[in-house]
């Protein structure tokens, strides 16, 4: 009996010690980016925008007082080391929660992080990444995915929505029809079969998809298959990169179609990269307001961007701005899991289910309201249609261009999609 | 084994069976019981990730071993070797998800797969050689990939598969510690098997083949025959390799099994000595740490006054990967026999030391 009293004394004042030293402690996270990859066009900034954030956060005494190291790592889209490295952070350098990035290998990481339960807040917006009970029957359960964002599948919906009202408005005759385009790899496919069922439902006619690589290249015979297809509506699956040399093949092949973005698939640098060729893509905004909007959040951005841009001057394109939203929300589900028990994985994916209509502090009027729940994890289903716009020469640094209205992002139509159980997970 | 042996003077072979043993000393013998006694301990001596990479040299190390029998040994050319590792990971991660095999058959049967694979695509080796060859297997890699890009039903195409984790009469591994010595039993069994394959009457009319294909067929050694067979016993254990390398990731993506893993696979085997079953283990520990050691290295150049005097930030990263081909050039300049040589040459030294001369 004594040593029973002892030993859960002992016990006690262990866990009591441990409570309160890991209050102080570190909190350690992973960070996967592409810098290097693919990718890498809009990893970049997305990652610096993760990277600042947490700068910034360090800058500003930590969560709950509590430094955090991040521990950022370039995998350069490739699935086998995303997985060695997830080893590593699951392992001996145990991490409380990850900023992930690619569609593949978050997908690959699905089962270990549920497994380990680490919660993963991807760059992917795979809607598979969006059912955490499986309950929609379309993908396996993925308990510990989050995305910040409305899933490609959504955006796809809502551009179509889009795309079959303006086909009406334009008063052309018949069925428009409809092509999907991107590399044969899990992020361009994510949204093709909700794509295409959806444009079916809406009237369009199905063309074949048309593919070409998640790297820059010549694309002149896709352009040449597109023009002889007479698609009206294209939707380009693959990044920015990529896209530019789609534009400018199609545009010198004489093309005449609306091209429909990926959320990843047209910024402010691609359009100074296409220049005339990307004007008039309509694409998704995942944020608000862009860099320099009027927002209440938008001084502390300026502040955060100014961790690896001392002077102030920089003009971040919408990824940056995306990823400084996406590392708040990972920072606020951190800060709820501190004061609530310890920034353990199970505790931080608790953190995203505390708010609705959850905008995180330091992201008013910028980062849109998310809601996160045990059964559904497609935070918004608000889709924010912009068309870019670039008018002349695009030689000028891209501050200027925006700042002078080189390149404009016009809004188009905001897009409310209703929360259809039907649609989790696809 | 080419070069000069260590056998003391005055022994003198009295039968084949002594001129082909496998250890020329009982000192050899004990040091590799020794040697393999000692990396048991490793799993509770060494870090998880020194872990990581010692599991990560014994997978490729022995599908880079199959790409020695069909380059070192038999003298032809393959650069698809890693579409076959690739073929083996699928395969395997398909058998047990598909009909429910247990993993621990799935691994063999994967290689038996791969090798019927690699005897379909060796079989152009009857007729061409050299830079043909070349391209030929060149295709190989090709069809391979797409196919795997493809064929949902049994890779899941574009979407990564997954593989179970290994088990062992119900007992699921979980972790490098037990998986470990999985790969272990295996580089034994492998580098054990072509030991011998080599000492064996095949295995001489592989070499044959590769010293002179003329003088080898006027000896009544099928060519047709050997240099096809050099490709499914490549395969196969390319297959091995791959399986091993799915149940350990436990997931497999049609990314990592391109024609650079396969001038990998090369390099692994120019470096640690082409025809030598030791080097081969060499080379593959060079190849998985060199990027490794340089990792290191760039980790350590970081915010240092270096960097900060060059202001290589990102750059770093561009230089590890042009580092890495430097020093491997650099190394087959200085080393051309590869690592195999050297240890042989440092071994000689040693054995005469102090009256080398």
């Amino acid at each position: 009996m004594t040593t029973k009293t002892l030993l859960s004394t002992a016990s006690l004042a262990l866990l009591l010690g441990s409570t309160a030293a890991s209050a102080q402690a570190p909190i350690s996270l992973g960070h996967l980016a592409d810098y290097s990859g693919p990718t890498s066009d809009v990893g970049t900034p997305f990652g610096q925008g993760v990277a600042d954030t947490y700068a910034w956060i360090n800058k500003s005494g930590g969560i709950n007082g509590a430094k955090v190291n991040v521990d950022t790592v370039d995998y350069g889209y490739q699935v086998p080391r995303a997985i060695a490295q997830y080893k590593k952070w699951s392992g001996a350098d145990k991490v409380a929660a990850i900023l992930g990035w690619g569609t593949a290998d978050t997908e690959a990481l699905t089962g270990f992080l549920a497994q380990d339960k680490i919660p993963d807040i991807s760059a992917s917006y795979a809607a598979a990444l969006s059912d955490p009970t499986g309950a929609g029957g379309k993908a396996k359960p993925a308990p510990y995915n989050f995305f910040y964002g409305p899933s490609y599948s959504d955006a796809v919906r809502g551009m179509l929505t889009w795309a079959a009202e303006d086909w009406k408005a334009k008063g052309k005759p018949g069925k428009p029809k409809f092509v999907h385009m991107g590399a044969n790899h899990p992020y361009p496919n994510a949204p093709k079969a909700a794509g295409e069922a959806i444009a079916a439902e809406l009237g369009f006619e199905l063309l074949p998809p048309i593919v070409f690589a998640l790297t820059p290249g010549d694309y002149s015979a896709q352009c040449l298959t597109l023009k002889s297809s007479g698609a009206n509506y294209a939707y380009l699956g693959n990044t920015a990169g990529s896209n530019i040399s789609v534009l400018n093949a199609c545009k010198a092949a004489g093309v005449d179609v609306q091209f429909l973005g990926n959320v990843w698939g047209m910024d402010e640098n691609a359009a100074k990269a296409a220049g005339a060729a990307a004007d008039g893509v309509v694409f998704p905004l995942r944020t608000a307001v862009a860099w320099g909007g009027s927002a209440p959040g938008m001084t502390t951005f300026m502040e955060i961007s100014k961790m690896s841009d001392a002077a102030g001057t920089a003009y971040r394109p919408v990824h940056y701005v995306a990823g400084v939203c996406t590392a708040l929300y990972m920072k606020e589900a951190v800060e709820w899991a501190a004061k609530n028990g310890g920034a353990t994985g199970e505790n931080v994916k608790k953190g995203f289910y505390q708010k609705k209509d959850w905008v995180p502090a330091g992201g008013e009027g910028i980062c849109n309201p998310s809601t996160f729940t045990e059964k559904d994890h497609r935070g918004t289903l608000k889709v924010d249609l912009y068309r870019m716009k670039v008018a002349g020469a695009t030689d000028a640094p891209l501050g200027d261009l925006v700042k002078n209205g080189g390149i404009k992002m016009e809004k188009v139509k905001t897009i409310d999609l209703p929360r259809k159980p039907e649609w989790l997970g696809w | 084994m080419a070069g000069q042996t260590l056998i003391p003077a005055g022994d003198f072979r009295t039968s084949y069976a002594a001129d082909t043993t496998v250890f020329p000393t009982t000192t050899s013998r004990n040091a590799m019981i020794a040697g393999i006694v000692l990396v048991c301990f490793a799993p509770h001596v060494v870090n998880e990730y020194i872990l990581s990479l010692l599991i990560q040299i014994g997978i490729f190390g022995i599908a880079a071993l199959g790409l020695n029998i069909v380059v070192g040994f038999t003298g032809q050319i393959s650069i698809g070797h890693a579409a076959f590792f690739g073929f083996g990971a699928f395969t395997s991660a398909y058998l047990s998800n598909r009909f429910g095999i247990p993993v621990f058959f799935c691994i063999p049967l994967a290689g038996v797969v791969t090798a019927a694979v690699g005897l379909v695509f060796g079989l152009p080796a009857a007729r061409l050689k050299g830079l043909y060859l070349a391209i030929a297997t060149l295709a190989a890699q090709y069809i391979l990939l797409d196919f795997f890009a493809r064929a949902e039903w049994f890779t899941g195409g574009s979407v990564p598969a997954s593989a179970e984790p290994f088990s062992i009469f119900g007992y699921m591994l979980r972790g490098d510690k037990q998986y470990f010595y999985v790969v272990l039993a295996y580089v034994i069994v492998c580098y054990l098997l072509v030991t011998n394959l080599i000492r064996s009457r095949d295995g001489r009319a592989l070499v044959a083949v590769r010293d002179h294909y003329l003088s080898a067929e006027i000896m009544g050694i099928n060519l047709t025959k050997y240099r096809t067979l050099s490709f499914g016993l490549a395969a196969f254990f390319a297959g091995v390799g791959g399986a091993l390398y799915a149940h350990y990731n436990q997931v497999v993506s049609n990314e990592g099994f391109g024609i650079d893993r396969s001038i990998i696979f090369l390099a692994m085997i120019i470096i640690g000595g082409l025809g030598s079953i030791m080097g081969t283990l060499m080379g593959t520990a060079f190849m998985v740490l060199l990027p490794e050691s340089m990792e290191w290295l760039s980790v350590a150049l970081r915010d240092s006054p270096i960097d900060q005097f060059l202001g290589l930030k990102n750059n770093i990263a561009f230089l590890r990967e042009m580092a890495i081909g430097v020093i491997i050039i650099v190394f087959l300049v200085f080393e051309p026999d590869g690592l195999a040589h050297r240890w042989r040459q440092i071994k000689a030294y040693w054995k005469l030391y102090p009256f080398s001369h």
